[in-house]
């Protein structure tokens, strides 16, 4: 993943939860990458003090944390995956496979904070399944 | 010194020189010789005598010029020559003089001599003797200063080795007074730690001293603040007791308030029930009031719901002639426009009607009018072929006489630059012109100067002025011409460049011609561009219209983009999805489905199990064959339990039976009858005394118990009938009747 992440080949990044007894995908948190090429070939680095990368991360996983008032109660059993979305001339390393993009039919979104590294930008959004019964 | 010493000897032979004895001049050399031993050693005294002896020989040989023993001064041997020749020469005359006087000095003289040879054979004999002796001293003494020498050499080797010694000792000295100085220095250094130690031993004394007043005085401090504590405790104990009544009062504080507030509440509320009593009061009183003023509103209300249809229904009209109103006003305004219309078309009609007149054309009819238009649309349309063409020939027309323009300019500028190259040649001629005057001038003048040099050329006295006036003549000329050259030189330029800005400003004028030409005909052309113009307008705005469109339908598509982002979609060429293989819904997938089967399988063998069971087979082997999931162990424990409860079973069927026989023998022999089941109900009762095998009786009960039994009629209770009717029918007691049956059997037994 490091690697990745390095070589600006990950697009996004997805958790999909999903029921275990019909595989309905309940709730799904992306992240989306931005990636700015030109980092590699600076050679001064960017201005950007840890701790203030540390302080937007940190609202991120409190408004994460939050959002469980919004988010509906998961009654049944789940189980989580891990999606990753790459470029499509990445090669495939071992003990991964492609997958399908797990969406959500009918389908609620909030947008979340996103926090930047100065080479990254990462975007954060849930996005969750209507209840039927309002 | 030398010099002395020759001059010493030299008058010495002056007064020796008449005797001939080399060995009186050794003698008296030698004398003289002691004599000056106080002067400088022997060496210098021998060679000395050398020198003088050869000086001698030299003297016997000759007198005139002679060779000198070798003396470096040449000045005084050139003046000594002289002098010795001088000398010599009065020498010679006195040396005959003398010579008399010295023959009579000799006898003497050889009188003494040999007396003094005979002292002096003596001295030397005794001196040859303190020779010897001395020389033996000498030897002794050497020897002596040879054993001293060598005890020396021991002593000095003694001293070497015992100043070796020394130094070794010293050494060692050095070596144990350095250690002994450490030594000291620890010691002096373990005194200083002794001390400081002291010192730190009194300051810990006096410390502790310090702490146990402190402690003392602490001791007293604690007693003083315990007993603080206690008068403390006791005060807090009041104050507790003091706050439980303090608190008890503030409940009852509290109390009071909130009764003293349910009062003030009620209070209020009566205040306030006594206002709207008071209110009341005013209401009541304006009661009857009210009821006259209802009754009259009451009347007023129908009156008004009366008008009120009323007015509906004239609104409803009033709402119709309005719209009637309208209608006719816009009939109105349409018949005045009509009318307006009319009266314009009238007014065309006529104005038409008048074309004919006004034109001078025969129309009376439309048809007319429009055979005219037609005809004037085909000339149109042959005016705009014509006007087409034209314009074509026009632009050729133009494009040609820009060609030509352009060939002008081209033909402008080159007559330019033939004018300046005329220019620059006719500059060229009049420069050479010029030259050629100066050297014209120049030619007359050196001419000139020819003509001077020749008719000038013998006065030799103004030659060189006139050279001089040549030569300043030639240098003013040379200077002449540099200055000549470099003006040339910069009116050269100084034309080029005139020449370069004539040209410049008739290209200038040129192109001014030109955009001028070219403005009087874009002039000309504004009206063909104004089409152009409300062309490329018209354009302009679709283009416009257009391109809000597209922004719109790019919002749009932007916000269903965001959406599907938003969803989760992706671009399928350049991205894909990639996740673990074993990743945790699959593993639960996984899991959930290994489930089920196992429960399936679970469910299927049970239910087996249950058709198995109640079928009623052999719980063993269905058990081996299809309680396999159940544990080996589970199985053997239960096939004990079955082999156990099978015996105890067996067992216990065994002990009934035994049990049942011996109860039946006991009864047939207590009783004497045998008492059989024959079928549901029905009891069979054989006698033991009955005459005949088949003598039976049957019972059968009536009710399920068994209480209460009946006689069933058959061959034996026919010949039985009177005890029957006796025992059954009279006393209804079966025992009698079965006691009877017994005794009567057995008489007959025992009778028969």
């Amino acid at each position: 993943m490091k690697e990745w992440l390095y070589k600006c080949t990950v697009q996004r990044l997805v958790v999909v939860i999903s029921s275990i007894e019909n595989n309905e995908v309940l709730e799904r948190w992306q992240f989306d990458i931005e990636c700015d090429k030109n980092a590699k070939g600076e050679s001064a680095p960017r201005e950007k003090s840890q701790k203030a990368i540390q302080d937007e991360i940190r609202s991120v996983i409190r408004q994460i944390t939050a959002t469980v008032t919004f988010l509906p109660l998961l009654e049944t059993a789940c189980a989580f995956d891990l999606l990753i979305y790459t470029d499509k001339d990445l090669v495939v390393p071992e003990k991964w496979e492609e997958s399908g993009p797990q969406f959500i039919a009918n389908s609620e979104e909030v947008r979340l904070r996103s926090f930047t590294t100065t080479i990254h930008k990462v975007n954060s959004m849930v996005a969750y399944k209507k209840d039927s019964f309002p | 010194m030398g010099d002395n010493f020759f001059f010493f000897f030299f008058f010495l032979v002056e007064h020796q020189y008449t005797s001939d004895c080399s060995g009186c001049f050794t003698d008296n050399f030698l004398c003289i010789s002691r004599a000056m031993e106080d002067l400088e050693d022997n060496t210098t005294v021998f060679s000395t005598l050398r020198s003088f002896n050869n000086f001698i020989s030299q003297r016997m040989e000759g007198v005139s010029g002679q060779a000198v023993p070798a003396s470096s001064q040449s000045s005084l041997q050139i003046q000594y020559q002289q002098r010795v020749q001088l000398e010599e020469q009065a020498g010679q005359i006195h040396s005959k003089s003398q010579l008399l006087q010295v023959e009579r000095e000799k006898m003497q003289m050889e009188l003494s001599h040999k007396r003094a040879r005979i002292e002096l054979e003596k001295a030397a004999n005794t001196n040859a003797r303190n020779y010897e002796r001395e020389a033996d001293r000498n030897q002794e003494l050497l020897t002596r200063i040879k054993q001293y020498q060598e005890r020396e050499t021991e002593a000095e080797n003694k001293l070497k080795e015992q100043m070796e010694m020394n130094k070794s000792y010293k050494k060692s000295m050095e070596t144990m007074s350095k250690k002994l100085q450490e030594k000291e220095s620890k010691l002096a250094e373990a005194n200083e730690t002794i001390t400081i130690l002291k010192g730190k031993i009194s300051e810990l004394q006096w410390n502790i001293m310090n702490q146990e007043m402190q402690m003392t005085s602490q001791d007293s401090q604690k007693q003083e603040l315990m007993e603080q504590l206690d008068v403390q405790h006791k005060k807090w104990q009041e104050a507790t007791q003091q706050i439980q009544t303090l608190q008890a009062s503030q409940s009852l504080l509290a109390e009071y308030e909130q009764k003293i507030k349910d009062l003030e509440q009620k209070f209020s509320q009566q205040e306030h029930d006594a206002v709207i009593v008071k209110n009341m009061k005013t209401e009541l009183a304006r009661f009857p009031k009210m009821e006259r003023e209802l009754r009259q509103l009451r009347e007023e209300n129908a009156y008004f719901r009366e008008m009120k249809e009323n007015n509906g229904l004239l609104k409803e009209e009033v709402e119709g002639l309005q719209r009637k109103l309208e209608r006719y006003e816009k009939v109105q305004a349409q018949l005045v426009t009509a009318e307006l219309e009319n009266e314009k078309l009238l007014g065309k009609l006529k104005s038409w009607e008048k074309l004919d007149q006004s034109t001078g054309l025969n129309i009376r009819t439309p048809d007319d009018l429009s055979r005219q238009i037609v005809a004037l649309q085909q000339r149109e349309l042959v005016l705009k072929e014509q006007n087409s063409t034209i314009t074509n020939s026009a632009r050729i027309l133009e494009k040609a006489r820009q060609q030509l323009q352009e060939e002008i300019l081209q033909i402008q500028s080159q007559l330019l630059d033939e004018k300046k190259k005329r220019e620059q040649h006719e500059a060229l001629v009049r420069r050479l012109q010029k030259r050629v005057l100066l050297l014209t001038k120049e030619r007359d003048g050196m001419r000139a100067i020819l003509e001077s040099y020749d008719s000038e050329l013998t006065p030799a006295e103004h030659s060189p002025q006139l050279n001089r006036r040549m030569r300043e003549a030639e240098e003013m000329v040379q200077k002449l011409h540099a200055h000549n050259a470099e003006l040339e030189v910069q009116m050269s330029q100084v034309l080029e460049e005139v020449g370069n800005q004539k040209q410049r400003a008739e290209m200038l004028e040129v192109e001014m011609k030109v955009l001028k030409s070219r403005e009087s005909t874009a002039e000309q052309s504004t009206f063909i561009t104004k089409e152009e113009v409300d062309a490329l307008r018209l354009k302009i705005e679709e283009l416009e219209a257009e391109r809000s469109k597209l922004e719109e339908q790019n919002r749009s598509l932007e916000m269903k983009l965001e959406k599907l982002t938003m969803q989760g979609d992706y671009d399928p060429s350049k991205t894909k999805v990639l996740h673990f293989s074993m990743n945790p819904a699959s593993l639960a997938k996984q899991q959930r489905k290994e489930e089920q089967q196992q429960l399936q399988e679970e469910c299927e063998r049970l239910r087996e199990l249950v058709r198995v069971l109640e079928a009623g087979g052999s719980i063993h082997g269905n058990l081996e064959g299809v309680g396999s999931f159940q544990s080996p162990q589970e199985v053997a424990e239960l096939k004990k339990q079955v082999e156990s409860a099978e015996l105890k079973n067996q067992r216990l069927k065994e002990i009934f039976q035994t049990k049942i026989q011996e109860f039946r023998k006991v009864c047939y022999t207590l009783t004497g009858y045998q008492i059989d089941i024959t079928t549901e109900n029905q009891y069979r009762l054989t006698s033991i005394y009955a005459e005949h095998q088949g003598d039976c009786l049957l019972f059968k009960a009536s009710s399920s118990s068994g209480g209460k039994m009946q006689l069933l009629e058959n061959e034996f209770s026919r010949t039985i009938r009177e005890l029957i009717e006796l025992h059954l029918l009279h006393q209804d007691s079966i025992p009698a009747f079965l006691s009877a049956l017994t005794l009567e059997l057995f008489s007959r037994q025992t009778i028969a």
